[in-house]
């Protein structure tokens, strides 16, 4: 891929006339999304610049995870039994042990937020001083680092409560701010579906990205897929049918 | 501290966490770094796909900041 934007839309709006009737008759719109787009963005810090993720989104394609489901798929055909706030904080204690220790032992200046989000753990490493960067070689250059680690926090909170863990794990307010600038996308590309009113095709994004955009469009009221494998795997926005 | 780190990573996510042992061998280029585990956790280590090995090494290759690194999960049952 040489996007080298990745938050436009890369393609045009009507390129693909097929798109417009796909839109199945049944398909309800105002969608109750569990998570709409929260503001709840977590700690600020990261200066990154977002040019680019696809190569790095490999590691995303969470098949065992509802990430990126549409979101008219996530809450109605299988609601999400979400676990129970106790447990959804010993996962984000679990967590920030596994996290503390591989801290203490790198020698990175770090402290951990814990909190429950949307039915998850949230766990935030930030910046214990506004300037210090070296957190970010736990984010790396396009947030694989903090893919990978998400990964392995995961298992183990699951290695120590025996299931598994939707945990999100932010370093540095990379996500956060990662998430500030797709919502901005999301917002243009619903626009565009609004007054083109042809679907609008966005550029490959991670799991995380695409659950981020989902849940906007969910919020504007119109509806989105996902569509194409990883790591091109992209959110189509529709317009509303009727 | 490579080989601390690595071997904290992987004692989190096995079933048997004193069985691991990482052990640091120099290469031509760079370090080589063995993972050994308990037979029940190589699944587990390894993951879908070679999917939590391939975290494993992504996060060590960011701690060791440019200094090339090899992660080997060594199958105990067949090498030694």
């Amino acid at each position: 891929m040489s996007d080298t934007d990745v938050t436009g839309r890369s393609e045009g709006m009507d390129e693909d006339p097929t798109e417009a009737v796909e839109t199945p008759a049944d398909s309800m719109t105002a969608v109750d999304d569990d998570a709409v787009s929260d503001p709840e963005a977590g700690p600020v810090g990261a200066e990154e610049e977002f040019s680019d993720d696809e190569e790095g989104s490999e590691d995303d394609e969470d098949g065992d995870e509802a990430d990126d489901e549409t979101a008219s798929e996530s809450s109605a055909r299988r609601p999400r039994r979400v676990p129970s706030l106790k447990r959804l904080e010993e996962e984000g204690e679990v967590a920030a042990d596994y996290l503390e220790e591989l801290l203490d032992i790198t020698d990175l200046d770090g402290d951990i937020d814990i909190d429950v989000e949307n039915g998850r753990a949230s766990v935030a490493v930030v910046a214990e001083e506004e300037n210090n960067r070296d957190l970010n070689r736990l984010v790396g250059s396009r947030g694989e680092v903090l893919e990978a680690l998400q990964e392995l926090t995961r298992l183990a909170v699951q290695a120590r409560t025996g299931e598994r863990s939707r945990l999100m794990l932010d370093v540095a307010g990379f996500r956060a701010a990662r998430r500030r600038a797709l919502e901005v996308v999301a917002a243009k590309a619903c626009e565009e579906v609004v007054t083109g009113g042809t679907p609008v095709r966005l550029d490959p994004m991670s799991a995380f990205e695409r659950k981020v955009v989902h849940d906007v469009v969910a919020g504007a009221g119109l509806r989105s897929e996902s569509e194409g494998e990883e790591p091109s795997r992209r959110v189509v926005v529709f317009p509303v049918s009727q | 501290m490579l080989v601390d780190a690595l071997d904290h990573l992987v004692r989190g996510i096995v079933g048997h966490p004193d069985d691991v042992q990482v052990r640091s061998k120099p290469l031509r280029r760079g370090t080589l770094l063995e993972v050994r585990v308990h037979p029940e956790d190589l699944g587990r280590v390894i993951g879908r796909s070679g999917r939590t090995a391939t975290a494993l090494r992504t996060v060590v290759k960011a701690l060791a900041d440019g200094r090339p690194v090899r992660v080997d999960v060594v199958d105990v049952d067949r090498g030694r």
